[in-house]
């Protein structure tokens, strides 16, 4: 075990009021490369409200990113930026091949993505919309790679449906390594950024990794997994944010 | 064991949020205050207006997001300028002189312009913002001006327009000003309006992706 991962998806109070469900949707995964190095691998995609299949959509978005990237390295590829365009033009053609299947417009399948792949000395991350990646790669606290993408209105964005090309689409390749690093969509982003200054607010993530470093094996992780769900559903959460929220948090162990 | 079972009991999470502000969801009413509308109208008007606060009230985070102004004509008066609902204390508007209605969407559309150039200023987020127009009659001051600022607002989706013929107005003027179809209220039931604009706005100030606005049906107080 080389990462302490933890995440959930946790259905906002509106979508609930509105019966609608959960429509954010976060996987994650710790893959063994065959040159004998691990990957830790994490995607997380929330539905557009106005879309009719956004769950079916975000759900979709991170399984097809999980298989691709199983499947690349599984065949003993090195992580290249290559890599990043063909996954989110795969996601977009798979997305678009099952709205045809419904004859339906792609827009009801309308969702963000934001994910990483992280090796022991390689970064690369990937961002369509709103919600974000936090980093700390020893480099003064908790960083963002990516600010929320938005457009004038607090809840218009942008989605990896939007147009065949993807051109808003953000990838990062890097050879700085990550020590922890968080993602999350735009339900936790009043709470997890500071708007006016355009920064991560530090207290918010030193709160929660302090505990995931704690934890040193799978049983307390699974604790941990289990009140992080019960933590984005309870009523300090449910006060400030009426939205779906997913949050991923992963802490690499000490060399 | 012991050690699982502490480990169970850690105060795993953070209270220690971003101190941002709320995002605003702003609304300006442009009410037709001139003569015709005296008596039961006004009246009427004056509750659906105290209507539309009290059922904002009532929800938490519409009562934290929706931000309010009134502007009056004629003559054209800015009644009140953007507040939160709570900060919203209509005063009983009385009738007086014309119609003043170019004048009045120009003004409206102005308090928009200034009131989203505060909030860019101080890092607030914001909605789309909606303008509503209750009339009873027709402008009596020139309105192709305000007609194109309101196309061009909707083009450029800097705001929703939405009109409100009441009793005689000239729904024919109304067509031209405003981009969506304007609509007609059923007698005088402008507390119906008001449940039914307040009820609206609840829904865009609830966080939704997208960039549809999703009104709720005009059933009960609109004629088809």
């Amino acid at each position: 075990m080389t990462w302490k991962a933890i995440g959930q998806s946790v259905a906002g109070t509106s979508h609930i009021a509105a019966a609608k469900g959960c429509e954010d949707a976060v996987r994650y995964e710790v893959f063994s490369h065959p040159h004998g190095y691990d990957v830790l691998a994490c995607c997380i995609s929330d539905g557009a409200g106005s879309a009719t299949h956004a769950a079916i959509a975000s759900a979709f978005t991170v399984t097809k990113a999980m298989e691709y990237i199983q499947h690349f390295i599984a065949h003993g590829e090195e992580l290249t930026e290559a890599h990043i365009y063909a996954l989110a033009e795969d996601i977009y053609h798979g997305l678009a091949e099952e709205a045809a299947a419904n004859e339906l417009p792609i827009s009801e399948y309308s969702c963000t993505i934001a994910a990483c792949i992280l090796t022991p000395d390689r970064s690369a991350f990937m961002q369509i919309g709103d919600g974000a990646i936090v980093r700390d790669d020893g480099n003064d606290g908790y960083n963002i790679v990516w600010w929320p993408q938005t457009g004038e209105y607090h809840n218009t964005t942008y989605f990896i449906t939007d147009n065949s090309s993807l051109g808003d689409l953000h990838v990062m390749v890097t050879d700085t390594p990550v020590n922890e690093i968080a993602l999350f969509t735009d339900g936790l982003q009043l709470l997890a950024l500071n708007m006016e200054a355009s920064s991560v607010h530090q207290p918010f993530f030193k709160d929660l990794f302090r505990y995931l470093r704690q934890a040193d094996n799978s049983d307390k992780i699974a604790v941990l997994d289990h009140k992080l769900a019960e933590y984005l559903d309870s009523p300090r959460i449910n006060e400030r944010t009426d939205d779906d929220k997913t949050l991923f948090m992963a802490t690499r162990l000490p060399a | 064991m012991d050690e699982y079972i502490s480990f169970e009991q850690i105060p795993f999470g953070s209270d220690n949020f971003a101190d941002n502000p709320e995002p605003r969801c702003p609304c300006v009413l442009l009410l037709d205050t001139s003569g015709s509308m005296g008596g039961m109208p006004i009246m009427q008007l004056n509750e659906g207006v105290r209507t539309f606060r009290q059922e904002l009230l009532a929800d938490p985070i519409a009562t934290k997001r929706v931000e309010v102004a009134v502007v009056t004509f004629g003559p054209v008066t800015i009644e009140t300028d953007f507040h939160t609902v709570p900060n919203f204390h209509p005063r009983e508007l009385e009738t007086t002189g014309d119609t003043p209605m170019g004048e009045a969407i120009a003004t409206g559309i102005e308090l928009i312009t200034k009131r989203k150039k505060e909030y860019k200023e101080s890092g607030i987020a914001y909605y789309k913002p909606w303008i509503i127009l209750i009339t009873d009659g027709a402008p009596t001051d020139e309105w192709a001006a305000a007609a194109q600022m309101v196309q061009k607002g909707e083009a450029n989706k800097s705001f929703a327009f939405f009109a409100i013929g009441v009793e005689d107005a000239n729904m024919d003027i109304l067509k031209q000003i405003s981009v969506r179809a304007p609509l007609k209220l059923k007698g005088l039931m402008f507390r119906e309006f008001f449940i039914w604009l307040s009820a609206s706005m609840k829904m865009v100030s609830a966080k939704e992706p997208g960039n549809a606005i999703n009104l709720l049906p005009p059933s009960g107080w609109s004629e088809l």
